[in-house]
């Protein structure tokens, strides 16, 4: 797998090399489109953060993933990974720390830890996304959309738990 | 976004009021500190993603691939709108190579060449397709566990797989039906208003 990113860039660049394409300027301007998107993010990030953070110092996320353990215990779902299940549509970041965390209290080869693997690497971010994807957009909300992927986030994490258990 | 940032944010501080009231401002001002590291660390990811789409771009590669895509893009997303379905075809081969920084800026790119067309559905479809994650290996955790000692580190590999497909193909089966529903219905509406 590490192999795959080096040869993109090689065959890219070596694809512009024989068009004789002017490899420095394509590149620096694409680099110069990365500056302008992200001076556009960082305002909407930092409100993000802010929120993400004052949910979690305040004990607010710990208290919401005692009161739905209960629920994540009658699907199959351990109720140790509850508060990993409601951290990642916010927070990347917050989720692995998390994740790294169970790894190392659980080992590596633990139920616990292979289901958290499992839901962190088969769900994204969704509110820090939408952020990101919809910046520049009129319409900035898209509850349909963001409803249907909690849905079918949450369908996922149940079939997670269950593959864990039996494969 | 306003909706939950104001009850989240309200609710915390509030709690936060009784418990720790000297923790509130460190808090929110590391946030501030992660947003910025964010913002580099995201920098740094498209400086070089975007630098090489560049690159393609002008060789005329992506181009290629585009078009190789694009009978399948503009059915599901209902575009002809040629910029967005070469931006979409990026985004979805670096997700399946498990390439997610490289895959945003691609979908960004997409979503605002889109918006010039007001194509909503094709920009929440793309989202939803991004946001339930469709990746063929999940190099990251991959590499945590191999850090953390485990055995046999590429046995979740398989399990993922599955867990991203059904999570793909729920929301977007979800997504593409609540359209034909709402379709429907406006289509229902418009006789309605004919025939009286």
């Amino acid at each position: 797998m590490q192999y795959v990113i080096p040869v993109i860039f090689i065959a890219v660049l070596l694809c512009a090399a024989i068009k004789k394409v002017n490899v420095f300027s394509s590149f620096s301007r694409g680099a110069g489109e990365a500056v302008k998107f992200v001076m556009g993010l960082i305002p909407l990030l930092a409100c993000t953060f802010i929120m993400c953070e004052l949910f979690e110092r305040s004990h607010l996320s710990d208290a919401m993933s005692r009161a739905l353990s209960p629920v994540f215990s009658v699907l199959g779902v351990p109720s140790e990974l509850s508060k990993l299940i409601l951290i990642k549509p916010f927070s990347g970041s917050g989720s692995l720390a998390y994740l790294t965390q169970i790894i190392s209290e659980h080992g590596a080869d633990s139920y616990i830890s292979r289901c958290a693997c499992v839901l962190y690497g088969s769900s994204e971010t969704v509110f820090y996304i939408s952020v990101v994807y919809f910046a520049k957009c009129e319409k900035k909300r898209r509850p349909l959309a963001i409803a249907i992927i909690l849905f079918a986030t949450f369908i996922s994490t149940i079939v997670a738990c269950l593959l864990c258990r039996i494969m | 976004m306003n909706a939950i940032f104001t009850t989240i944010f309200l609710l915390s501080a509030a709690v936060m009021c009784f418990t720790a009231p000297a923790d509130f401002l460190p808090a929110m001002l590391d946030g501030g500190m992660n947003a910025a590291k964010c913002c580099l660390t995201l920098f740094c990811i498209y400086v070089v993603w975007m630098g090489l789409s560049a690159v393609a771009e002008d060789c005329r590669i992506t181009q290629g691939a585009a078009k190789l895509l694009s009978p399948l893009c503009t059915r599901l997303f209902k575009t002809k709108n040629k910029e967005a379905v070469e931006s979409i075809t990026m985004n979805i081969s670096c997700n399946l190579l498990g390439i997610g920084g490289a895959a945003t800026p691609y979908a960004v790119k997409a979503v605002n060449a889109l918006e010039k067309d007001k194509n909503n559905y094709a920009q929440e479809l793309l989202f939803i397709i991004n946001a339930t994650s469709i990746q063929l290996i999940p190099t990251t955790v991959i590499a945590l566990r191999a850090a953390a000692g485990s055995t046999a580190a590429f046995d979740i590999a398989i399990p993922s797989l599955i867990a991203t497909f059904v999570s793909t193909f729920t929301g977007a089966a979800l997504y593409i039906a609540f359209n034909r529903i709402k379709a429907k219905r406006a289509a229902k509406d418009k006789r309605a208003k004919c025939s009286t």
